[in-house]
């Protein structure tokens, strides 16, 4: 009777870290990183979109001073796809554009188009998806910024949620 | 000849006599008639320090008035804009409190309460997401959800403009503030959005200390620098953190946050906004201005005393899935878990909570009750 009870008690426990675990894909699954504003295709991009573009990875060290490996999609590919204007027409007004990157917690930060293009910069501004082969824990993920180059990790925005181009107005 | 041209001309004299006089007169009407209805409200200018800067955006149909912000302060302490004539704005929302009740949540005219705690309002002005939950992205469109929501004061917006057109000074009023088209339900609400974004509090001791005008205290001063230091015990040094989220002149910033008082919601916070369940449990961060009068404290108001908050943050955070980074694995003690303050480092914290309360915003003769001083103007 009590091997009974206590099976079925695995199987209990079984059902519920299933459900948590089925829960947990699905917050991952759902989280959106939108691209809007001066763009001419507004983007609803989710992991897996992500996954489909070319991965590139960076090793730096991380605010707890160990070196990780971040891994995702170059921020300019995805500023590319929804047609920011990068490259050959990122010049005149256009330089004027800035992209504010916005977190779940409502945290803001600014990159100025020229800071991404690689036209003007040798540094990729990474989203991240993956730290050291996993996904980014929460807190952190599913998308974060990593700015190689900046010494203070301030702009290496996690839960990043939305990017949106604009022009800087006086 | 000579008697036909004197006849003519005094025929001439007299049609341009009547000619003038008449299109004087009507002069005289058309221009009173345009002055009335175009009379132009005086532009109302919202003073502020340098350091809380200009990043908000007041919108273009609605601009800040003399006009529409007394119009605004009369409808603030209005209780005809609720269902039962009893309630105003300031049921809610009392000066003397920095603007908030004193009660946990709060009740409405259906005699039910709130499920969250009401407000401080203070600063709105920089505010971009209203409530709790960040629901609204304007003031215009905040005052709404109060005014009808059954819980509170439960009257549509077309009741209370119809009550309101037939109650006197307010069709006057309203048209000077907005013109022509007097008491709609639109203008209730921005000429209420129009009176808070006047209530700006600037002048607390903390203001002074930053514009080199205040000294503060010992203990001021050390409770001032744990608000502002994260804690790093391997180079000794203490803190609380709360600048982190708290921190600015304004003391907070346009965050939401997962703050660890519970491992389950009944409340899902943000969530219920954003659909997106990394939000579970997310509130806004509040003001700090004024804190000591805004008991009691959280969403819903279930520390009575600030001691208790302190005790929450130093000792008590709760684990979740949505959990601030900023509330996990800090600590004043290597390899701690809890922030670990010491009680005199909690009364320091206290102590410079003090500096925040700003006695002149909440006795500001003009934020206060017209209604009860009626020559207040």
């Amino acid at each position: 009777m009590q091997g009974i009870k206590t099976f079925r008690n695995k199987i209990l426990l079984c059902a519920i870290l299933a459900c948590a675990l089925v829960t947990q894909v699905h917050a991952q699954s759902t989280a959106t990183l939108t691209v809007s504003g001066e763009v001419t295709t507004p983007l609803e991009l989710k992991a897996q979109d992500l996954a489909a573009m070319k991965q590139i990875s960076h090793k730096v060290k991380d605010r707890d001073g160990k070196e990780h490996e971040f891994k995702g999609v170059a921020l300019i590919e995805i500023l590319e796809k929804a047609g920011v204007t990068t490259g050959a027409k990122l010049r005149g007004e256009n330089l004027a554009k800035y992209a504010l990157i916005t977190a779940a917690d409502g945290y803001e930060v600014l990159y100025a188009l020229a800071e991404i293009d690689p036209e003007f910069t040798d540094q990729v501004i990474l989203l991240a998806t993956e730290k050291d082969g996993q996904p980014l824990p929460s807190g952190e993920g599913p998308f974060r910024i990593i700015t190689p180059k900046d010494k203070k990790p301030a702009r290496w925005i996690r839960e990043v949620r939305s990017i949106k181009i604009a022009f800087a107005k006086n | 000849m000579s008697e036909h041209r004197r006849v003519w001309t005094k025929y001439t004299g007299g049609v341009s006599g009547w000619f003038v006089t008449i299109l004087t007169a009507t002069f005289c009407v058309f221009a009173s008639l345009v002055s009335v209805v175009s009379h132009t409200p005086a532009p109302y200018e919202l003073k502020y320090p340098a350091n809380f800067g200009s990043r908000f955006t007041i919108p273009a149909n609605n601009p800040t008035t003399h006009e529409g912000v007394y119009l605004g302060r009369m409808l603030f302490y209005e209780k005809k804009l609720s269902a039962n004539n009893k309630f105003s704005c300031e049921s809610c929302h009392e000066q003397k409190l920095a603007f908030t009740d004193g009660r946990p949540v709060s009740l409405g005219v259906d005699g039910s309460f709130t499920p969250r705690s009401s407000m401080s309002l203070s600063n709105l002005l920089w505010v971009r997401n209203f409530f709790w939950d960040g629901r609204s992205q304007g003031l215009e469109a905040q005052a709404a959800f109060p005014l009808t929501d059954p819980h509170e004061m439960g009257q549509s917006l077309a009741v209370s403009a119809e009550k309101l057109r037939k109650t006197a000074p307010y069709p006057a009023l309203f048209g000077s503030a907005f013109g022509e088209t007097g008491v709609t339900e639109q203008n209730i609400l921005k000429a209420l959005a129009q009176f808070e974004r006047t209530l700006i509090s600037a002048d607390a001791p903390y203001d002074r200390y930053l514009a080199g005008q205040y000294q503060p205290t010992a203990a001021e001063l050390r409770g001032m620098q744990l608000f502002e230091n994260g804690p790093d015990p391997k180079r000794r040094i203490r803190g609380a953190n709360c600048g982190h989220c708290h921190g600015s002149p304004k003391t907070f910033k346009e965050l939401f946050h997962n703050n660890g008082l519970d491992s389950a919601f009944t409340d899902l916070g943000r969530e219920k906004i954003t659909s997106q369940s990394l939000d579970k449990g997310r509130f806004r961060v509040p003001t700090l201005r004024n804190i000591l009068l805004t008991a009691p404290y959280m969403h819903d108001g279930r520390f009575k005393t600030i001691e208790a908050v302190l005790d929450h943050y130093s000792d008590h955070i709760r684990q979740s899935e949505t959990l601030s980074s900023f509330l996990q694995d800090i600590s004043n003690e290597e390899n701690g878990k809890t922030l670990s303050l010491k009680t005199q480092e909690k009364q320091d914290i206290i102590a410079f909570f003090g500096m925040l309360t700003d006695s002149t915003f909440i006795t500001n003769p003009a934020f206060s009750n017209p209604h009860s001083t009626p020559t207040a103007r």
